[in-house]
């Protein structure tokens, strides 16, 4: 596990570029924290990382937003209003999963059972006003 | 009669250009890229290999699920553009139908398998008898565990093709000793098949404003856990 202890958004954003450098196609990023938690800050920050000059922002209303400018891709989902496996299956979600690209999931707790193997998890928790605790899960990379 | 048939329902995609049930030309990739930005430039390639122009196609025929949802949008969007264009008919065959097309001419009885994900396939049963092929169960989304009571309880060797059948020949081999796993060269849907399989059909073509993707709902149980574990408070 990879703990990290972040005092803004700037750090935040630091701190997941670096976690970008560890990351292989096909890799899955199942986000949790609630609003404001940083998780598009984080989302950025891997973009950056990938060196991928798309601008990156939160896919609320289009569930999905593709950062394809760039070697490796990254599919930023936010899962927050999809609530059955159908909804789901109408995201394309599962079309993504078989892509050579990143998946960087925010709201996976709506997605939990259909989350694959491997599933890398990203905690972010607020500490204090600026401060957050980030805590990523997976294999032997973290 | 001229057929152009397309597949990106699933993991690959094809396409194959025929004259009544001669195989003129085909394409197939299964190479992870987007089916929207391969299955055009295939269907350039295969009309210019075989020097048959796109105005010379009679009709279209494409699988209308089950499947992906973004790959059954590619291939249905793609084939109404261009018969909308030239003013032709279009056929939707079932992806299982198309897949169970493969087997044709061999007396068997073959399970078609898509991957769902989630421990979920889209699945059916066909029985090939000579040249005559029968439906044994619906095109269904289902759990792999009930797909295995479907094949234990067939009493004789079925044949599993689609991209969700290595995974279940090797997730079932041990426990259904009557499975097997088609040939690599038969495993995914080649348009050639999707053709054959709407042959039969041809009386029933439709304007391509008619032609609608057949997604299959995914099984309730699955369905409900996700609805459970949606999280409450902090609202957006």
């Amino acid at each position: 596990m990879i703990q990290f202890t972040s005092h803004s958004t700037a750090q935040t954003e630091a701190f997941a570029a670096r976690i970008a450098q560890k990351l292989r196609a096909g890799d899955v990023i199942a986000c949790r924290g609630g609003m404001g938690a940083g998780k598009t800050a984080f989302a950025r920050g891997l973009a950056r990382g990938l060196g991928l000059a798309d601008d990156v922002s939160s896919p609320t209303f289009a569930l999905v937003h593709e950062y394809t400018r760039g070697e490796l891709a990254l599919y930023h989902f936010d899962m927050y209003r999809v609530s059955d496996f159908d909804e789901l299956y109408s995201t394309g979600f599962f079309d993504y999963l078989g892509q050579d690209g990143v998946l960087f999931i925010e709201w996976s707790e709506n997605i939990t059972s259909a989350l694959p193997e491997h599933t890398i998890l990203l905690t972010i928790s607020p500490t204090g006003e600026d401060t957050r605790d980030i805590r990523i899960e997976g294999d032997e990379r973290f | 009669m001229k057929i152009l048939a397309m597949d990106t329902s699933s993991l690959s995609a094809s396409c194959a250009l025929l004259e009544e049930d001669v195989v003129l030309g085909e394409c197939f990739a299964n190479v992870k890229l987007t089916h929207s930005q391969t299955i055009m430039p295939m269907v350039q390639s295969l009309l210019s290999q075989t020097r048959i122009p796109l105005e010379a196609v009679d009709l279209f025929a494409v699988t209308d699920g089950p499947g992906s949802f973004t790959g059954l949008r590619i291939g249905l969007s793609a084939v109404k553009g261009m018969a909308h264009a030239l003013g032709r008919r279009c056929i939707g065959v079932s992806t299982l139908e198309a897949l169970a097309y493969q087997y044709r001419g061999v007396d068997c009885v073959v399970a078609p398998v898509l991957d769902a994900r989630c421990s979920q396939v889209y699945t059916a049963l066909f029985r090939w008898n000579g040249n005559q092929l029968t439906r044994l169960e619906k095109d269904s989304a289902i759990p792999i565990a009930q797909l295995e009571k479907w094949l234990k309880n067939a009493g004789e060797p079925v044949f599993l093709v689609g991209d969700g059948a290595k995974l279940c020949y090797n997730s079932m081999k041990e426990r259904v000793p009557g499975i097997r796993l088609a040939s690599p060269a038969l495993q995914f849907v080649r348009a050639s098949s999707v053709a054959l399989a709407a042959l039969p059909d041809i009386a029933n073509a439709v304007e391509p404003s008619a032609l609608v993707p057949a997604y299959l709902r995914l099984p309730q149980a699955e369905r409900e856990l996700l609805a459970k574990q949606k999280i409450s408070g902090d609202g957006k």
